[in-house]
């Protein structure tokens, strides 16, 4: 750059539009500014003649695609009311692409003659486009996010604090019961015997009709008014009272919208009166069918343990980190000999290794591209759902990953002492293990670590798609609707990832 | 002992390093290679240890013609030519004994040294090398913990591990101060007058060359330019200067060792 063209660019055009050192280029020799601008009706095409032909290239992409996504939203919000923009904005932004495109046929005649403008109106209008769309075409609404926060809530704090379910105590049970027919025929049922030492409950009559459904005014027909008496429970404690319907389905039952419980006296007896609730059968239900009054006492018993879903999660947690110890060693094993392969200062010695290199590298870049859970997708398919698919997943991605950065760690290893030691008379596995080994070592020991760190937190991730581990369980716990057995979940894979970040850390600060 | 005949280098960039160089070098000579960077000194010193294969010319080294070895043969001659490097070329991560240690390659059971075990005695003869260049106490640090000075001592002791004929040194004092650099070469006059030990050392600074040099070559666009004895070099004119240097060069100060060979 020389001074003349510095000096043509100090222009009395005050500083906003005086280009920087970099914005100038020379005044292209023969090209007219107004063919520059004439050829600039076509987006870029004047750039590019006059030579600033990124620059061209970029407003030939840009105002084309900004426009046709601004028809795209208004077209999408013809369709869906939800989404997309209003005629209003559309023509907002068609004005805004209208100013860069008068700005490009400028700017093509101000680079023919050598003095382009300065990018930053471009930049600032460029990028309120592209936020615009980007916003519209992401669907991003801030009212639902904070009008709909309530619903998250609930479930966030049954994640963030899960603990209570995780630890249960045995429950010791109680409980009698006695058949009631509904409605009654010839032969009502018995009933049942009484063993001495165990709960015994009787219900009279033992057969009824149920209560009626409540009518528009409130009223309702009630059912038969059932006697029922026990004994042989355990004095003082509260016990509930329970309908169970032939198919086993338990409720309880309400007397004055309360539900019905009963304590027994110091003798474990009781006695109170209820009437046979509205019953819900469905209506392929004929004839005579056999209900039971059950009277069930509850009590904890005995001290805190594991629940069985932290078990589970304990369970899978280690699955899932000697997932991530699997993949990573067969990862290990196999990326060794594929990183001397791939490593150009290796492979440079005639054009068959060369060939082997490109193709080498070329097949690791594919792999490394396809993310860890579409290979788990694929694995699944293979080996079926489990761990092992997770394995080969990771296993995969880690001899593209791992074998990439291991030869470039050989790549760019010192050449210095590889002449030192051939300078001694070594031979050349002396030569590789007293100059080579030592100097790759760092890096392939920090690789590796890293590389298990994110092994284990990507086969949490895995296991979504089937590839085992915790990742499978927390799925499952989210699609239950069980939110505490998915908080254990989360806590321990939080929990893990956080050890193993403060282990590798520690691991790579001894080699590095 | 030494006889360099006709040797030629070209790279496969297409550089000429070196054009028919000839010259021969007596026992116990310190022969000195000046020349701007990029005249092939570095080149010229690889090309005799075979580090760099030459593309045309011969080497003779006491009757064997090392540029027609290979393999063991080749391993053999090597490990009687010590090196020492510009960058000390040190495995920064090994102990100091270690490195030191690695000169004995050449010598050593090679699957003994695979697991980095080494004979008694040559640990003996580590030691006492070391305690040679006053390194003693650093056996068991890790070699990039030294300094400079210290790391070329350390490149030396190797050396002298191969209990060489010769020593080639490849600008052994251009990373160094000055001082440091005088201390450096004491060590290499010291061997050479004591042990007899042939050095071919190249070097950027005149004085050191006049203070150190018993026989002088000089190299320019990879061809001998200049050839003459310490009292030749201390009677050097400016014009014979010029013709090592090239046309900009002036005398001593000017010509900095910071750059690389």
């Amino acid at each position: 750059m020389s001074d003349d063209i510095n000096t043509r660019a100090e222009e009395p055009q005050g500083v906003e539009t005086r280009p920087s050192i970099e914005e100038t280029t020379a005044p292209q020799k023969g090209k007219s500014p107004w063919l520059a601008a004439l050829l600039g009706l076509i987006p870029g095409a004047g750039h590019i003649y006059s030579g600033a032909t990124s620059r061209g290239v970029a407003l030939l992409f840009f105002i084309p695609t900004m426009v046709g996504l601004s028809f795209w939203r208004r077209h999408v919000a013809e369709i869906n009311p939800l989404a997309g923009i209003s005629e209003e904005l559309l023509i907002l932004l068609l004005a805004i692409m209208g100013v860069v495109y008068i700005w490009s046929i400028w700017d093509a005649y101000r680079t023919a003659a050598g003095r382009p403008m300065p990018l930053r109106l471009l930049l600032v209008l460029g990028a309120l486009v592209t936020y615009i769309i980007g916003w519209d075409v992401t669907e991003i609404n801030l009212q639902k996010a904070v009008s709909e926060i309530g619903d998250v809530i609930p479930r966030l704090s049954q994640l963030a604090w899960p603990w209570d379910e995780a630890f249960v105590r045995g429950v010791e049970v109680t409980e009698a019961r006695a058949p009631v027919e509904v409605p009654c025929d010839e032969t009502p049922p018995l009933p049942p015997e009484e063993i001495p030492g165990e709960p015994y409950i009787m219900v009279s009559p033992t057969c009824g009709e149920e209560s009626g459904p409540v009518s528009p005014t409130g009223q309702r027909q009630l059912g038969t008014e059932l006697q029922v008496i026990g004994r042989g429970f355990r004095p003082g404690e509260e016990a509930d009272v329970i309908w169970r319907d032939p198919i086993g389905n338990e409720y309880r039952p309400r007397a004055t919208g309360e539900v019905v419980k009963v304590v027994p006296n110091e003798n474990g007896s009781f006695a109170f009166t209820m009437v046979i609730p509205s019953l819900i059968m469905p209506e392929v239900a004929e004839g005579v069918q056999t209900h039971y009054v059950i009277v069930r006492q509850e009590r904890e018993v005995g001290e805190l343990r594991p629940s069985r879903n932290l078990l589970l999660a304990l369970e899978k947690m280690a699955e899932t980190i000697f997932l991530g110890l699997m993949a990573t060693t067969f990862g290990i094993v196999l990326a060794i000999p594929v990183s001397f392969v791939a490593a150009r200062n290796l492979m440079s010695g005639s054009t068959v290794t060369m060939v082997i290199y490109y193709v080498v590298r070329f097949i690791l870049n594919i792999v490394r591209s396809i993310e860890p859970l579409i290979w788990a997708l694929i694995a699944v398919i293979w080996v079926g759902l489990g761990p092992f698919a997770g394995v080969i997943a990771l296993t995969l991605h880690s001899i593209a990953a791992l074998g990439k950065l291991y030869s470039e760690a050989i790549e760019s290893i010192d050449p210095g002492p590889i002449e030192a030691i051939q300078a001694t008379g070594a031979n050349p596995l002396q030569v590789v293990v007293y100059a080579v080994i030592p100097q790759v070592i760092p890096p392939f020991v920090s690789f590796t670590i890293y590389r298990w760190d994110i092994n284990v937190r990507m086969s949490t991730i895995i296991g979504a798609v089937g590839g085992g581990g915790i990742g499978f369980l927390l799925m499952q716990w989210i699609k239950l609707s069980d939110y505490d057995a998915a908080g254990i979940a989360v806590w321990f894979i939080a929990i893990t990832v956080s050890i193993l970040d403060y282990v590798s850390a520690q691991i790579r600060e001894q080699f590095v | 002992m030494l006889r360099v005949e006709h040797l030629t280098k070209i790279y496969e960039t297409g550089t000429v390093a070196l054009r028919d160089v000839s010259f021969e070098v007596q026992e116990g000579e310190f022969l000195v290679v000046i020349g701007l960077s990029g005249s092939g000194k570095s080149t010229l010193l690889r090309c005799i240890n075979r580090l760099v294969d030459p593309t045309e010319g011969k080497i003779f080294w006491n009757g064997i013609e090392i540029t027609a070895l290979k393999g063991r043969e080749l391993r053999k001659v090597r490990r009687e030519i010590g090196m020492i490097f510009q960058q000390f070329n040190l495995v920064k991560r090994s102990s100091v004994l270690t490195n030191v240690l690695s000169g004995r390659l050449g010598y050593v059971n090679p699957l003994w040294s695979l697991i980095n075990y080494f004979p008694k005695e040559d640990v003996e003869r580590a030691m006492k090398a070391m305690e040679r260049v006053g390194i003693a106490d650093k056996a068991r640090n890790r070699a990039d913990e030294l300094s400079g000075g210290q790391q070329q001592r350390v490149g030396i002791a190797r050396a002298l591990m191969q209990e060489p004929k010769m020593i080639l040194a490849d600008e052994p004092v251009a990373s160094l101060d000055p001082v440091l650099a005088h201390s450096i070469l004491g060590y290499l006059e010291e061997i050479n007058k004591r042990d007899k030990v042939t050095v071919i050392c190249s070097l950027h600074y005149l004085d050191l060359v006049q203070r150190y040099a018993t026989r002088v070559i000089g190299l320019r666009e990879g061809r001998i330019v200049y050839e003459g004895t310490r009292e030749d070099i201390r009677a050097l004119t400016d014009e014979q200067f010029k013709d090592i240097y090239g046309e900009e060069a002036q005398r001593l100060g000017s010509i900095t060792g910071e750059e690389a060979a």
